[in-house]
């Protein structure tokens, strides 16, 4: 059989390094509070944010994951800001305006640009940190280690699971149809994306039904059993101290 | 429509985030005697296709494209509980799995996309259906009719919560997002409609809130339990 091809989830997960190695509770929290942290700094201190991409570019040194990878999946912010905020200093008037040839730009909304820019670039950045350095699985047990509700931690591994051969029977039915000769320019063609969906969702729920059966009669009673041990160490503290601590220490030094 | 980090202020992730946290909190009790171990496949599966299907982009007019949201598909086949749920889950997996939508929008995302969306596209979808001659062509026009409004609200939403955290002014953001979204609203709706008629005419017991016709069978028949 095939190898499943979809390597977009978890690249450079299995890594091995101090970062990869570290408990994920510790990871999942430190670059959750390092995201809440980055948020909830006023757009003028400029420093901070230059310390928050300092301790991320830090991280991802230690991690050995290649920058390029990481330039790669950011771009993921950059539609957003294009069609959002791009055109904010334009209409903005607040503060003084410069003069940029014949269309006039405010102050404030640079300011505002600058904001969402670099917020939602240092925050991405930290969550590609976090799923690039730890495996999915691993991220779903240090969240129901932290208390998430358990039925969402059970659905979303069996999610994870089936993702992939879901995509994998997705892609023969995208092979299929562009050797047809699908081009896929008109609305009206958006009737063969309802057929593929449709029996996308057919498959996947009688896959469900079957599976279902099948783990009952393995003996399945709700429990998944795994066999991670987690242990909080230096290296927790350190990596905890450098990115939770650090950035509060910047924001209190202002 | 996934708001990144930074793009709200405190005020609104939170207030987002208790809604939405709220609404798919009390989608869980009041679903709890389906949500059992037993639908945890069911589930899960129905959340991975969900995320599959939301990679596929579909042509909008000669050459841009969307691409499939699935809220009110989600909430017609699995009801609005477990529907919304189902959404929110593929927002949590968007979120820290790919960055796209940030952590601390990941609220005002599941308020966007699972409450209006999703429980609310779910009641204009049964306000269509009971308004409408009961029939099966007119149980499709309400699903594709409340995909259409689902995806143009939830725009909306994204917009008034951009302007209320002072980053885009309403008068600028709101008509640009309402006007995309009506276009990409036309495909939503088609495909909801699509997909919903290739299930009835293969599997119509699958939709929980398809009562017209005979059943094939009860759900916890077809399962060895």
């Amino acid at each position: 059989m095939r190898r499943i091809q979809h390597a977009f989830l978890d690249e450079y997960s299995d890594l091995d390094s101090v970062i990869h190695k570290l408990d994920p509770r510790a990871k999942l929290i430190g670059f959750v509070a390092l995201v809440v942290l980055c948020v909830s700094t006023p757009p003028n201190l400029w420093l901070a944010f230059a310390v928050f991409l300092a301790l991320e570019m830090t991280v991802l040194f230690i991690s050995h994951v290649p920058l390029r990878h990481v330039l790669k999946r950011m771009l993921i912010v950059v539609p957003f800001i294009l069609a959002v905020a791009l055109f904010i200093p334009f209409f903005n008037k607040g503060g003084g305006s410069y003069n940029l040839g014949p269309l006039k730009v405010s102050a404030h909304g640079l300011t505002i640009l600058w904001n969402v820019t670099i917020k939602s670039m240092v925050s991405v950045f930290a969550v590609i940190l976090l799923s690039s350095t730890t495996p999915f699985p691993d991220l779903l047990h240090a969240m129901e280690k932290l208390k998430m509700p358990r039925i969402i931690t059970t659905t979303l591994s069996f999610t994870y699971r089936y993702v992939f051969v879901l995509l994998d029977e997705l892609q023969r039915m995208k092979r299929a149809r562009d050797s047809r000769g699908w081009s896929g320019k008109w609305l009206w063609q958006a009737k063969v994306i309802g057929h593929m969906i449709g029996a996308l969702f057919l498959r996947s729920y009688e896959r469900g039904e079957r599976v279902y059966a099948a783990m009952l009669s393995r003996g399945y009673d709700g429990q998944v059993q795994t066999a991670y041990t987690y242990r909080v160490g230096v290296a927790e503290i350190g990596f905890l101290a450098l990115i939770v601590l650090v950035p509060i220490a910047v924001r209190l030094s202002f | 429509m996934h708001i990144p980090d930074g793009f709200l202020n405190s005020g609104v992730s939170i207030a987002t985030g208790v809604v939405a946290a709220g609404a798919i909190g009390i989608g869980m009790v009041k679903a709890r005697d389906e949500l059992d171990e037993k639908s945890v496949p069911l589930l899960a599966l129905c959340t991975a296709f969900v995320f599959a299907a939301q990679m596929l982009n579909f042509p909008v007019a000669g050459g841009t494209s969307g691409h499939f949201l699935g809220a009110v598909l989600a909430v017609v086949l699995l009801g609005p509980w477990l529907g919304s749920l189902v959404i929110g889950l593929v927002l949590l997996v968007q979120c820290l799995g790919f960055a796209d939508g940030g952590i601390s929008a990941l609220g005002a995302n599941a308020f966007n996309m699972a409450v209006v969306g999703g429980i609310f596209g779910y009641y204009i979808f049964y306000l269509l259906k009971r308004l409408l001659p009961r029939d099966k062509k007119f149980f499709l026009l309400s699903a594709g009719g409340a995909a259409w409004l689902s995806v143009v609200l939830a725009s909306g939403a994204c917009a008034v919560e951009l302007a209320i955290s002072g980053t885009t002014p309403l008068s600028v953001t709101l008509p640009t997002m309402l006007g995309i979204h009506a276009v990409i609203g036309v495909g939503e709706a088609v495909i909801t409609t699509l997909v919903l008629a290739i299930v009835l005419a293969a599997r119509p017991d699958l939709i929980r809130s398809y009562d017209y016709g005979p059943r094939m069978y009860e759900l916890d028949e077809a399962e060895v339990g």
